[in-house]
This record gives structure tokens, C-alpha cells and sequence, in this order.
């Protein structure tokens, strides 16, 4: 890169010259030049430790021995690591280590060829055995054992620690006798995630890695991401699914459950079946991170119940059928449904190449824009971001908020949603950026903001109105910027102007110091990045909500900046694609305007057909299109939560009413059940073609496993099968590298993109020879996927990481004015309040007991937060038990009144590892899919009496 | 329980020295209550602005902290050194004999808490012990039997709510 002007240095290891740059320490100069230097607490992306004392060489001229990944590297610097003293002091050290280790095996010349059940002729127990760990043969503690050339008897005896293991929390298996305190795990829990869910405990010989007090990992603060076990080098740490199983084979995907884009190594057994998921280490979008959902919910690949055949309903009942009957009966069917009484509901998860096509089956073959993607419920999100900037999508890359210096969350429980976003926020703030949270929820992130605004529900955007006045008022508007880069913001300012701020805290319930505060951090941060979603926001504010956020980055400048930028939280895994290659209403590829006629024009010749261009219909609508019997015939890729959590209503009924129902999916649910012809579908990891991230980069994927009967199909293949089958051509593609070239003739942001361009993204990473000991991250990234991010024009195919850094694709940005009101709340009489649930890692300010036993549970009292006037009406006192009564059920708890929730505010907040316990002991197939989310409710508060209660 | 959330909270709060850690803040619980409780972890945490887990680490680090209740009296017999030199062992096995333990720790009937100590900073008078933290210098195997009939006699420094 141009601004890297450091120059190079040249030190000697082993008489062997290497470059390197100043700032580099000895050990990861080496690394990096593919010299092995022994090393154990060191790891990639973490500082420093120097605990292990495995990575000691000697310096030409120096003194001692000091250890190299603290050591920094100098000019002419002779170090030597391979002497004969040197590997000496390193087999003494880990004498000292292997002390502590069952050792029996790490020194003996059999261990790779001895089974469980072996006679022993040096007398290790069965437990003590490398055989049955379940880190064997991918232990890097004995490799390097094995690396340094033990001899076979250590002189320092080994004592078991006999420590209970650790097995009754959700997901990981804990054996501290098998620790050799190295701190990784602890480290990587406070560094890179920012947790500090672990700790080191006690001191010298007893020292080991824990929780306070020893709790379970359920209450003391742990999100479950298995960056701890990701990081440990020996079996302390461990993935309880598959424990014992061995990894015969690896292969990257991109993670199914959230938009984020995170690339998995998914390790298979001999057998093929899917034992565990590694984070990336060198993939730009995770940074070797992943998240509960990732680590632990992929289980489903493994699930034996896929549908593996064809059904059609004949006489009321889903019989079976074979491929070609099916596909005759839906080709047969789907013409008398041609136009607007069909729809094409995609799924989330579907590549970029299925979504085009699903889309241009729908648009060509069915003659309708009725076309959208299941988990696209709020088209919202990017509206109002697009016609103000111009594109509909994130402006920077989501590790760049690592460098930010304010980031603002606005109504997102990201932690939960796209996890790993929350990872360079967390690194931000632990750095000293501010942090602002406005949600009426206590999300995770409030721990580590420096400002929580609590807005009373619905009154969001006015005080996203309040805070940009402050910007104004305070004079923090970057006026040459905005002269330069935006249309001239005259209304903005006059209806900013008119806006009382008394009014705003009035109803709001955010003092006005708060907001003038907030606009103040933010406005003056070096670097402020906007993080928003929509979640709870009443339809009609979403759109002015967005445009509020947008004037915020742009008053304040902090667009086409490094650090900084605005970042629509998607839902769906590939909805960024969706929206890309056209597979929402009313939209067509590229996100051109279904109203623009030389687009139009231009899609019909190359697609050689015409295109309706009447408004197509989105999920929603859809669905309620479906419930007036408007829409008569439906063609659905992949069951999604939306159709059964009530955000559509019910979605089921709905689509009982339907003449036609196709549905295309994994396993056998509640969707199948109520279609006519049912089509088994291949999973994310069966498939080829590319993903696009909420970051725009689009990241291609190859099939990592086959479908075991190879009864299920991707989408490509029915699409291209179904338009042959009713006459049309222009679907049968040899591969999917000629659809994403299709793509690229007609999306002009894709115009760049083709797979060859693809795979010219990827470089090897070069980390020390094959045979060397590694950590199991290090050892599965010996490449580098940077996939591209968009827009890749034919003219410059190179990647954007930010957006309008070169100006806006409409010359200026357009600061457009929304309308700032909040509307009264519609609460009718039975409901007087609402029902906030919040969900945290970590409380320390309530009494909360685990049930120990096959599966930690935890068992505590709820409390019910409320402003005291509230209370006061219902005659509730502290302590007393209270009921929230919600549409959807009842939450019964024990009041805190509080006067710092906004009265009306009925506040919940329970602990993550009570939903990790759910997950964990789920009967779904696809648990993960449908963690539920935290959705305002309205709700009544009632007294129960203490004999009801008891 | 909750004039135990308020004393943790006074003794944290109080601290006199200008430089407030996790560290001083243990000690400063330690002093007025005699243990770490729970409650204790989780306040040092919002003081400081770490985790509980952060002060977990540097609390069990420490072994003059300890996590229960302790006993009535605290009783520590100095080994160090100096002390070991002019006969600590035999005092130390008299005070063993004459509390009815056989080692470090708890009596069973909660009146007192035995410790060994590498150095209670009074080499000069050695024999050293420390009873209910009033050191007591030039001890002999009568003398410190004495001294733990008297101590187990008075009444506990806890009992009127710490200092």
C-alpha cells in the first residue's frame, strides 16, 4: 500500500536473512518469513505475552536469553534459535510445562501408532493417554514436545491436578487438568472479543484459567463464540459436539446465520460428516471470529431427516414423487398463475447466482415483479440511505470501526444479530472511542457505552431530530465539507430549526444534556461511524429514521472517510445480494429503477422478453396479498422464522389460502406441510457460487460437501429446469460462473466481477513450514480470501472498501429532510405500557443461582423494571410480584421501580446464557435460525397477589 | 445481608489514599469485613470499571484473602526467618496444641482462624504473632498459649460491625 513507507530492516536468524519493519517483534518477523520458532502463549491477533518462555533465543551481543515474541526487532539484529543452549533452555522450560501434563505419551516414540485399548509398556493410565484426548492430532502442545526432541523420562514427576471437569455448560467441555496456563484463552476473551468472561485464578503451582468465584460459564459474562477454544493449544478447551471425533478433511464456507459474511473452516470426519467450525484467520470479514451461531449452529448439515425426495400432494396428501414428476406438475401448474397473481419469495441464504435467477424467473417466465427475499421484512432499512447517497449498502467495511472514534448504535441488538460486528466495536471502545447506544432496549453493547440514550418506544426519531439540532446548534456542522459534497441542506436546517428541544425531552424521556452531549461526542470524534438497524420501529419512522442517521454522517462529515461511514444492519445472510442482483420488488439487477425505460429497455433485449413494469409486491405484501386471496400461487425458497413469529401476522394461514404453494427446502417443517409440490433443497455448504456481505464483499464458495442421496438440488438447477420445462430459454447456464458473468452484463456495480477476478483475490499466506507446530486456526489459513467488495466496474475492477471516497454517483449527497414527529402512542385501553425485553452477557446486580446438574440451568427472579409513577397507578411496591400481560403471553417477575426508565416502560432484561441454554437444549433442527430476538411488545402490568403467586 | 452491601459499598468508597485500584479496594473490603464476599467482586468491578472476572484474578492471586466468613478471632504465628531462627516452631506448636488444631485454618466451632505468616514485618521482636491484628512480640511456648486464652476470651472485633 502507498502509506506504507516504513522502511524494511534485514535481521539474521540462524544466519538466515530476513526483512522485516521496525515495530515487528522477533518472533512474528519470523513467523512471517516462515521460520519456526517454537511458541505456545503467542497467537496470531493478540498481544504479546512472553508466558510461555517456549519462543527464548540468544541475540548476537546480548545478553540471557530473551523470548522473541517480545523482543523487538533492530537493524543488523543476529539472533539465533536453533543453537544448541538455546533448544537445551527450551526442553528445561518445558520439562516444567509437561510437569503439569499428562506426559506419558508426549515423550513416548509409540505415540502415533497406539490405540486406546493398547497395552501400555511404560504404565499410562487410560485417562492419561494422548489417544483418548479429545485435542489429539491436532494437539499443538504435543507437536511441539515432539518439535523439541524430548527425551523419553522427564525428571520432574506429573501429578494429576484432579480437577471435576467441566461439562455441564452449554457447548463447551472444560478440562483444567489438562491446562497449561498459557493465558490464549483468557486473552483473546479480553482482547479481541472483550469479555473478559475468563480470568486466571490462585497463583504459582495452582495457578489456572477460571471464572470469579468459579461460576459457570452461564453467568459470567460469556457469549459462547469459542474464540477460547479456537485458541487453545492443548484439550483443556473444548467443543463438546464431536469431542472425540477427528477432522479428515476442511473446507472454508461462508456462514449461513448472519450477513456478516464470516468465513468458517468446517472440519469433516472420515466419514463426511461435519464435526466443527474454525474461524478464518486471514478472512477480512471475521478476523478469525465467529459467534455462537457459527461456532455451534451448523449442526443441521448433519441432520439425517433432509428431504431427500420430491413430494406432491395428491388427494389432499404429500406423496412422494421423483424429480421429473414433480417438476411436471409445477410446470404444468405455474402459467395458469402468469402476472401478478404469483410471487417468488427467495431465500436469504440463496447465492447471488440463485438469486438472479429467481428473480428473472419471476420477472420473465411469471411475468411479475412480485419478487423479494423472505428475510427482507423492512425495506426501510436501506431506502432512505440509497436515494440520499446513492447506493443501498454499508458505506465502510465493518473492521474499519475498530478505528473509529465514536461509533453510534442506533435500535440494533447486533450482538445477537451480526455478532462479529460486534467484535471491532467492542476493540473501539476498549481503545477509548466513544460509544453511543440509543435504544429503548438494554442491549448487550450498553455495557460498554459511554452514552445509553433510552428513547420511550416510538419516539426514536424525534430525538434523532433532537440530537442533529444539537449538532446544528452547537455549531458542529462541517460546513466546508457539506458546501463541497452535499445539495444545499436549506429545509433541513428550517425544519431543524423548529424543532423544541423541550418537546423533544418531554416525550422522548431523554434530558436535553444527554442529547446535546451525544451530538457533541460524536460530532467532534475523529472518525464517527453510524450501526443501525430498525428493530421495533413503527413502519411509519423508518424511512425518516434512516434519513435522520444519514443527515447525521453527513452534517458531520463522516462519509468517503476511513473509520467511519454508515452501516444498515441486514438480517438475511445474502440480502445485501438480494438487493443487488434484483431480487426485490421493485428493483430490477444492478438496484436499477423499475421506472427508468432505458433500463428496462436494455433488460428486455438481453434478456429477450418483456418486463412488467407495474409495482411489484415485497414479503409483507405478499403474504397479505396471499391472505386476501390476491395472490393465488407462490413459489418459496427456504422456510424462515418470519412466517411464524408474528411479524407477518400469521404467515401460515396466509399461505394456507393459496391455490398453488411450491416450496423449496432443507428439512421437512411447518412450510412443507402446507404446500402443494415440496422440493428438497441443498444447504449453503452444497452449493457454488458467491455471497455478497452487509459489507459489499462478495466472497465465492465452492461445495464443500455433496447431498448424500443427491436428492437435493440447488435452486440454480430447478430454475433452469422449471423455464425449459415451460418453454423458455435463456436459463440453462453451464456453471454458475456464466450467471455471475450474466449478472455482470446487466448490474452496472457488478460490471467487474467475475470469477476469475474472484480467485485472483485469494494469495498465500506463507507461515513456516508444513511439518511445524501450529495453532489450528494458524493451521487451516494457509490462504488469504479477500473476495471484492463492490461496486467492480468493467472500467476499474478493483475493490471498494469505501463508498463516495471519490464523490457521490449523483454528484452530491442529498441531505433530505424528514419529518420529525412521533406519533402518539396508539396504546389502546387494554395495553397502557410496553413490554421492553433486553438481553445481557453479564448482571451483577441480582441474585442469580445455577442448577448444577446434566445441563447448567440458571434459576433467578426476573425483575420487572418501572418508572414509579407507572407503578404507582397499579399500586405496586418493590419486590412485589407483578405480571407484564403482552399480546404474545405473560412475563411474571418481581418489580424494581426506577426512576430512570421512562415511565410506560415495562423493562425485562434476562442473561444471553439463558438463551444459550435454550439453544443449546433446542429440539429444532436449525436452532440457531430462530434465536429469537428481543421485540417490543405493547403490555399491561398487573398485581398478583402473593397466595397466586406462591 | 443488605448491611453487608453497605459496608462493602462504605469501605470501598472511603478509601483514603488518592490512588484507587482493584487491588486497594480488596484490601479495603478485606480490612473492614474480614473476607471477599461475592457481593464485594461484583461492586470493586463497577468501581474500577473491569470485570468481575478481571477482579477475581487479582483477589485469588493474593492468598491473604480469603472468600468465607472468617472466624471470630484471626490468630497468624510468623515462620519467617528471623522468627524460625529464635523459635518460632516450638511457639507455633504450642499454639497449635492449645487452639486443638493441626495446621492452618478453621476451628470447627468458628472462634478462630489459624494462619501462618512468612513475615509480620517485626523481626526485631521475634517470636512474632498477630492476634486479631495486635502484633505481640517475643513470644514463648507459655506466652502464646496465653495469648490465645485471652484472645478467644475477648470479645470479636467483628461483632460490633468492623472498624
Amino acid at each position: 500500500m502507498a502509506e506504507n513507507i516504513t522502511t524494511d530492516i534485514t535481521i539474521a536468524i540462524d544466519g538466515v536473512d530476513i526483512k522485516t519493519q521496525p515495530g515487528k517483534m522477533v518472533l512474528e518477523a519470523a513467523i512471517e518469513a516462515g521460520i519456526y520458532i517454537p511458541y505456545l502463549c503467542y497467537h496470531s491477533g493478540m498481544k504479546p505475552f512472553a508466558a510461555c518462555r517456549m519462543c527464548v533465543v540468544s541475540v548476537e551481543g546480548g545478553r540471557g536469553f530473551p523470548a522473541s515474541c517480545t523482543l523487538p526487532v533492530a537493524d543488523g539484529m543476529k539472533i539465533r534459535s536453533e543453537s544448541h543452549e538455546v533448544n537445551e533452555l527450551r526442553r528445561s522450560v518445558m520439562e516444567m510445562l509437561i510437569a503439569e501434563h499428562p506426559n506419558g505419551c508426549l515423550t513416548c516414540h509409540r505415540v502415533d501408532i497406539c490405540g486406546p485399548s493398547d497395552v501400555c509398556l511404560r504404565h499410562v493410565s487410560v485417562n492419561d493417554r494422548c489417544i483418548t484426548c479429545p485435542k489429539n492430532e491436532r494437539c499443538e502442545f504435543k507437536d511441539t514436545v515432539r518439535y523439541l526432541g524430548m527425551e523419553l523420562e522427564s525428571p520432574l514427576e506429573y501429578k494429576y491436578r484432579q480437577i471435576p471437569l467441566e461439562v455441564s455448560d452449554p457447548f463447551y467441555d472444560r478440562d483444567l487438568n489438562l491446562c497449561i496456563t498459557c493465558g490464549r484463552c483468557v486473552r483473546v476473551c479480553e482482547e479481541v472479543r472483550g469479555n473478559s468472561a475468563l480470568c486466571f485464578t490462585d497463583r504459582s503451582g495452582r495457578a489456572l484459567i477460571g471464572t470469579s468465584f468459579g461460576d459457570s460459564l452461564l453467568e459470567s459474562g460469556c457469549e459462547f463464540c469459542g474464540a477460547c477454544i479456537d485458541v487453545c493449544p492443548v484439550g483443556a478447551l473444548v467443543e463438546r459436539e464431536h469431542k472425540w471425533e477427528k477432522a479428515r478433511r476442511v473446507e472454508q464456507v461462508i456462514c449461513p446465520h448472519c450477513p456478516v459474511g464470516c468465513q468458517l473452516n468446517l472440519e469433516f470426519n472420515g466419514a463426511g460428516k461435519m464435526i466443527r467450525a474454525v474461524p478464518e484467520l486471514n478472512s477480512p470479514s471475521n478476523h478469525g471470529q465467529a459467534c455462537f451461531k457459527g461456532k455451534f449452529g451448523l449442526e443441521f448439515l448433519n441432520d439425517s431427516a433432509r428431504l431427500e425426495q420430491p413430494l406432491v400432494r395428491r388427494n389432499g396428501q404429500l406423496e412422494e414423487a421423483t424429480w421429473d414428476e414433480a417438476l411436471n406438475v409445477i410446470a404444468g401448474r405455474l402459467p395458469e398463475f402468469k402476472g401478478d397473481a404469483f410471487a417468488l419469495l427467495a431465500s436469504p441464504n440463496s447465492t447471488n447466482e440463485e438469486l438472479y435467477l429467481a428473480q428473472k424467473f419471476a420477472r420473465v417466465v411469471m411475468g411479475t415483479n412480485n419478487v423479494d427475499q423472505t428475510s427482507n421484512i423492512q425495506p426501510e432499512l436501506t431506502v432512505g440511505l440509497e436515494r440520499a447517497l446513492g447506493y443501498a449498502a454499508a458505506t465502510n467495511s465493518i473492521w474499519e470501526l475498530e478505528h473509529a472514534g465514536c461509533i453510534l448504535v442506533f435500535n440494533s441488538n447486533l450482538t445477537e444479530d451480526q455478532n462479529v460486528v460486534g467484535v471491532p466495536i467492542k476493540k473501539a471502545a476498549q481503545r477509548g472511542a466513544k460509544l453511543i447506544v440509543i435504544d429503548p432496549r438494554e442491549v448487550e453493547l450498553t455495557r460498554y457505552a459511554d452514552s445509553w440514550l433510552r428513547p420511550v418506544p416510538g419516539t426514536e426519531l424525534l430525538l434523532l431530530g433532537g440530537i442533529l439540532k444539537a449538532v446544528v446548534d452547537q455549531g458542529l456542522e462541517q460546513t466546508e465539507w457539506m458546501d463541497e459534497n452535499c445539495e444545499e441542506p436549506a429545509t433541513l436546517h428550517y425544519t431543524l430549526n423548529s424543532i423544541d428541544m423541550d418537546h423533544v425531552t418531554r416525550v422522548t424521556h431523554v434530558s436535553e444534556e444527554a442529547i446535546a452531549e451525544a451530538a457533541r461526542i460524536f460530532a467532534q470524534a475523529d472518525g464517527g461511524a453510524v450501526v443501525y438497524a430498525l428493530d421495533n420501529l413503527p413502519g411509519e419512522l423508518q424511512r425518516d429514521c434512516v434519513l435522520s442517521l444519514v443527515n447525521l454522517a453527513l452534517l458531520t462529515g463522516n462519509i468517503g472517510k476511513p473509520g467511519a461511514g454508515i452501516f444498515p444492519m441486514r438480517s438475511g445472510m445474502n440480502e445485501q445480494g438480494a438487493s443487488d442482483v434484483g431480487c426485490v420488488p421493485n428493483r430490477l439487477p444492478g438496484n436499477l429503477s423499475l421506472r427508468d425505460a432505458t433500463v428496462v429497455k436494455a433488460l428486455e433485449r438481453s434478456w429477450n422478453c418483456t418486463i412488467s413494469v407495474s409495482q411489484g409486491l415485497g414479503v409483507a405484501d405478499a403474504i397479505n396479498a396471499a391472505r386476501d386471496g390476491q395472490i393465488k400461487s407462490m413459489l418459496i425458497i427456504g422456510d424462515s422464522p418470519n412466517f411464524t413469529n408474528g411479524r407477518l401476522g400469521d404467515g401460515l394461514a396466509a399461505l394456507q389460502n393459496l391455490d398453488f404453494l411450491v416450496v423449496q427446502d432443507t428439512f421437512w417443517g411447518q412450510l412443507a406441510q402446507v404446500a402443494d409440490v415440496v422440493l428438497p433443497r441443498s444447504t449453503f455448504a452444497e452449493k457454488d457460487g458467491t455471497y455478497t456481505s452487509l459489507e459489499r464483499r462478495i466472497q465465492r464458495v465452492k461445495p464443500s460437501i455433496q447431498s448424500k442421496s443427491g436428492g437435493a438440488q440447488p435452486e440454480q438447477w430447478v430454475f433452469g429446469e422449471l423455464a425449459r420445462r415451460m418453454g423458455y430459454s435463456g436459463f440453462d447456464y453451464p456453471a454458475a460462473y456464466a450467471i455471475m458473468d450474466e449478472i455482470a452484463s446487466v448490474c452496472p456495480i457488478y460490471s467487474g466481477v467475475s470469477y476469475p477476478l474472484l480467485e485472483s483475490q485469494v494469495s498465500t499466506v506463507f507461515r513456516s513450514g508444513l511439518e511445524m507446530p501450529k495453532p489450528t486456526q494458524v493451521l487451516y489459513s494457509g490462504k488469504e480470501r479477500r473476495g471484492i467488495q463492490w461496486p467492480c466496474t468493467a472500467d476499474d475492477p478493483s475493490a471498494t472498501p469505501i463508498l463516495y471516497q471519490n464523490g457521490f454517483p449523483n454528484g452530491k449527497a442529498d441531505p433530505i429532510t424528514p419529518v420529525f414527529q412521533a406519533p402518539e402512542p396508539h396504546l389502546d385501553s387494554e395495553y397502557s405500557g410496553w413490554f421492553v425485553p433486553g438481553r445481557v452477557l453479564l448482571q451483577t446486580d441480582r441474585e442469580t443461582t445455577v442448577v448444577t446438574g446434566k445441563l447448567n440451568r440458571l434459576v433467578r427472579d426476573e425483575l420487572v423494571s418501572l418508572h414509579p409513577s407507572y407503578a404507582e397507578n397499579e399500586l405496586i411496591k418493590d419486590g412485589d410480584p407483578v405480571e407484564v400481560v403482552t399480546p404474545r403471553g405473560t412475563w411474571s417477575g418481581l418489580a424494581r421501580l426506577d426512576p430512570s426508565i421512562p415511565p410506560g416502560v415495562i423493562s425485562v432484561t434476562t442473561l444471553f446464557g439463558q438463551l444459550a441454554v435454550e439453544l443449546q437444549s433446542s429440539e429444532e433442527k436449525n436452532p440457531m435460525s430462530k434465536a429469537p430476538g428481543l421485540e417490543i411488545l405493547s403490555a399491561r402490568i398487573a398485581k398478583v397477589s402473593a397466595l397466586s403467586s406462591a | 445481608m443488605d448491611g453487608l452491601k453497605q459496608r462493602i459499598t462504605a469501605a470501598i468508597h472511603n478509601q483514603p489514599q488518592p490512588t484507587v485500584t482493584v487491588l486497594s479496594s480488596l484490601l479495603a473490603v478485606e480490612d473492614a469485613i474480614g473476607y471477599i464476599p461475592k457481593d464485594a467482586v461484583e461492586e470493586v468491578a463497577d468501581l474500577t470499571g473491569t470485570t468481575i472476572n478481571d477482579v477475581w484474578a487479582v483477589a485469588s492471586f493474593y492468598p491473604n484473602f480469603r472468600f468465607d466468613p472468617p472466624c471470630e478471632h484471626q490468630l497468624e504465628l510468623c515462620w519467617g526467618p528471623s522468627c524460625h531462627l529464635m523459635g518460632a516452631m516450638a511457639v507455633i506448636a504450642a499454639a497449635l496444641d492449645q487452639v486443638g488444631v493441626e495446621g492452618e485454618g478453621d476451628t470447627s466451632d468458628g472462634k478462630l482462624s489459624l494462619r501462618y505468616n512468612t513475615c509480620l514485618g517485626a523481626c526485631a521482636q521475634a517470636p512474632v504473632i498477630s492476634a486479631d491484628h495486635n502484633l505481640m512480640g517475643r513470644q514463648s511456648p507459655e506466652k502464646v498459649r496465653a495469648a490465645v486464652t485471652a484472645l478467644l476470651a475477648s470479645p470479636s472485633p467483628h461483632g460490633q460491625g468492623g472498624n
